[in-house]
């Protein structure tokens, strides 16, 4: 009913209105699932869920969960959480998307409070503080590896190397606070990159 | 209160600015070490690399985390919900303006590339800010050169966390 709705309206764009419901519990146990077995943040966590709700409960089409997610990596915030409002809000109206919600942010809260009570006083052990190191340096590794993704795919032509040094600039020289700095490229970007209607 | 005040203050500004995980670092290490001053930046690379080891994203580990430290449990559960409450305020208000083909408005595009450059600038800045606070010499720089070319060179068949959990067998041999 819900798959059939959206083909013949839609084509790939969702729409506002209800399709059946799913239940709250449902959706609350599904994300909570997604949420404790997905290691590495977001972006990890979109093909779980892919997998879980269009694959194996068939809650909704191939084109309408894309459509859902590049709207979540458009908005501000954690992509999970973003991803399982819409997700939420769409299979279970208020109730869902709380439940979705919930169900996202409970496992890393619950796990990071047990690492915080049971496992903070081993930090401080010479072994573990060697291990967390190691870890911590490879962070520096992973920035640069994402700062290299984002370059290849964001910056295609020479206005936008002109607004990534501005960019640069504002947050590495002038010391503005980084969200002062995106901002101000943005309304660059508005203004000055090229856009070609598609 | 005061505390609490400040830190449901910059975990919403975290909130804002966390574009995908790696973006989230810079804005951390500005709001909790520079800033406010709640973590030192070693304390800030140990919650980066238990947060990339535990589920869930970066900026609802780092929020939970340095809550409670700054004032236990209620810390904690403010920081979490403060963190998320940004993009839940824009999605409640923005969504239905912006759902119906959103992906073809020419504003909204204009817009959201300039965010990935301004991004991009962004984690370019973090990799430099971020790895003079945890690179402290030679062999530091070997384990970031080794975390970076695992990654490259595997081009998303290797498990980021491999990657870290590998760095910290190298950092518990040789530290």
């Amino acid at each position: 009913m819900n798959l059939k709705q959206t083909k013949l309206q839609g084509q790939g764009q969702f729409q506002d209105s209800m399709p059946e419901r799913v239940s709250v519990t449902a959706i609350f146990w599904t994300f909570f699932r997604v949420g404790l077995f997905t290691l590495g943040g977001g972006l990890a966590m979109l093909p779980v869920m892919r997998h879980e709700i269009v694959l194996k409960q068939k809650w909704l089409d191939n084109s309408d969960f894309h459509s859902m997610v590049s709207l979540a990596t458009a908005i501000p915030g954690a992509i999970a959480v973003n991803t399982a409002y819409l997700l939420g809000r769409r299979l279970g109206g208020k109730q869902g998307l709380a439940a979705a919600v919930l169900g996202t942010i409970l496992p890393s809260y619950i796990v990071i409070l047990l690492v915080v009570w049971i496992l903070s006083p081993f930090f401080k052990y010479p072994k573990v503080a060697a291990f967390l190191r190691g870890c911590s340096i490879a962070v520096a590794g992973q920035l640069a590896f994402a700062g290299l993704i984002f370059g290849r795919r964001s910056l295609g032509k020479w206005q936008h190397i002109i607004g990534f040094i501005i960019g640069l600039t504002l947050i590495g020289i002038l010391k503005i606070h980084p969200i002062w700095g995106i901002i101000s490229v943005s309304i660059f970007g508005f203004f000055f990159f090229p856009y070609k209607e598609s | 209160m005061k505390n609490l005040i400040e830190l449901i203050v910059s975990f919403m500004i975290i909130g804002i600015g966390a574009y995908g995980g790696m973006a989230t670092i810079p804005l951390i290490q500005q709001e909790i070490v520079n800033s406010r001053k709640w973590l030192s930046i070693k304390e800030m690379g140990e919650i980066l690399a238990i947060a990339q080891m535990t589920p869930g994203p970066i900026a609802i580990n780092s929020a939970t985390f340095t809550g409670f430290k700054v004032s236990g449990i209620i810390g904690s559960t403010l920081a979490t919900i403060a963190v998320i409450l940004p993009s839940l305020l824009i999605l409640t208000f923005f969504t239905p303006f912006i759902m119906d083909r959103f992906e073809n408005n020419h504003y909204f595009i204009r817009f959201s590339c300039g965010i990935q450059v301004g991004v991009t600038s962004l984690i370019i800045f973090a990799v430099y800010s971020y790895g003079c606070g945890v690179i402290k010499g030679w062999f530091d720089l070997a384990i970031a050169l080794i975390a970076f070319f695992l990654l490259v060179l595997s081009e998303k068949k290797l498990h980021p966390i491999l990657v870290i959990v590998t760095c910290g067998i190298l950092g518990l041999i040789f530290y």
